[in-house]
């Protein structure tokens, strides 16, 4: 049976530190290794980098058997589901999808509406990537 | 100065050992001239102790700075290569320093058990043949899982200065005041798209970090191994590149 853990932040640089640690210790709990955890942290900065500076996101994670699911959002930043979507592999191009697709197992466009997008980053326990 | 064997070392040898790797591509003499110059890093190195960081960091990248001193000596040059050297490695331990700069004061203990943590990751990495989990480094450290979040957080209250700095030294302009007009009229769709851009504004260390996790797929540890410096340290500079790379098309 899965656990789930949910919290609302701040789209605010000043607690990015805040949410590392929240990714941290939900890592922690989902015995990821410690490169699985930093990637997870780097996937969920870069995020909310693109998502402005204004309101407040949802972190909801899922910690199932070998896996972790996030899903970030709603975030309302103009563009961004059509960044997340251009995987373009040519070298010295690098691009936000291309960051995602290196560090995360899987991501993807959850939800949209006019609220947001919500993004659902998946992080498998042993895989590293 | 003294080599690793006690004996001085002959500035007429490493004269000889610097005309065979520039004049003839002797890779093994510019080994044998590192080797030789080690102490000195060494010796350098120790002088910056006890400030948090591993001394073995600060040889890593000490050794990196002597490297340097080695490829950019010119041969006309009337000065020894230690005396040339010794610039070279104490400016790239302070850049070590300036990359992981506490921004914020935090408590020395957590400082201690961040710069425990390069070694115990390297070391259980090893052992285990993958990355180790939290809760198998805290183990190892003696100290629970949340001192263990709690000291690696702190490892992220660093400044963001070296990423001002360009590959050629602290001389160097900005980078972030060398962008293009055209820049400024990216949409920001394209920022995302490409980061491109920005990319070429990082110093070539970082460049290099970028290529090796996001076109090569290395995992850090291996990327740590090949650039001389602790997956904690890699891990904080790509983070920290990604991070400028977006403030600088933002």
């Amino acid at each position: 049976m899965p656990e789930h853990v949910t919290v609302a932040v701040p789209l605010d640089e000043a607690f990015v530190s805040v949410v590392r640690i929240i990714v941290s210790g939900v890592a922690e709990r989902a015995e990821l290794a410690f490169e699985d955890m930093d990637d997870l942290q780097l996937a969920v900065e870069r995020l909310l980098a693109e998502a402005g500076s204004e309101g407040r996101a949802s972190l909801s994670f899922e910690l199932g058997t070998g896996y972790v699911r996030t899903l970030i959002g709603p975030l309302r930043e103009h563009g961004l589901a059509e960044a997340l979507q251009r995987l373009d592999r040519t070298p010295g191009h690098l691009t936000l999808a291309w960051v995602l697709d290196t560090v995360v197992d899987s991501y993807g466009v959850e939800e949209a509406s006019g609220d947001g997008i919500v993004v659902r980053l998946e992080k498998l326990v042993g895989e590293s990537t | 100065m003294k080599q690793a064997n006690g004996s001085p070392l002959n500035a007429a040898e490493d004269r000889e050992l610097l005309r065979r790797f520039h004049k003839e591509g002797d890779v093994r003499a510019r080994e044998h001239l590192v080797t030789r110059h080690l102490p000195l890093v060494r010796s350098l190195a120790r002088r910056y102790a006890g400030r948090g960081e591993p001394l073995e960091d600060l040889e890593q990248v000490g050794a990196i700075g002597l490297l340097k001193a080695i490829d950019r000596f010119e041969l006309d040059r009337k000065v020894s290569l230690a005396t040339y050297a010794t610039p070279n490695v104490v400016g790239e331990i302070k850049r070590h320093f300036r990359d992981k700069g506490w921004a914020i004061r935090v408590p020395r203990a957590l400082q201690e058990l961040n710069a425990r943590m390069s070694s115990t990751i390297e070391r259980l990495t090893s052992r285990l043949g993958r990355s180790p989990s939290i809760a198998e480094m805290a183990s190892d450290l003696g100290v629970t899982s949340e001192e263990m979040l709690e000291a690696l957080e702190v490892g992220s209250a660093y400044t963001t200065l070296s990423l001002s700095v360009g590959r050629g030294g602290e001389e160097d302009g900005d980078p972030l005041e060398t962008i293009g007009e055209e820049d400024t009229n990216f949409e920001r769709t394209e920022h995302r798209a490409s980061l491109e851009p920005a990319l070429h504004h990082l110093p070539s260390r970082e460049r290099e970090i970028l290529r090796m996790r996001f076109e090569e797929g290395l995992p850090q540890t291996q990327i740590a191994e090949r650039v001389g410096l602790s997956q904690m340290h890699v891990s904080r500079l790509i983070r920290k590149s990604l991070a400028v790379m977006r403030d600088e098309l933002a």
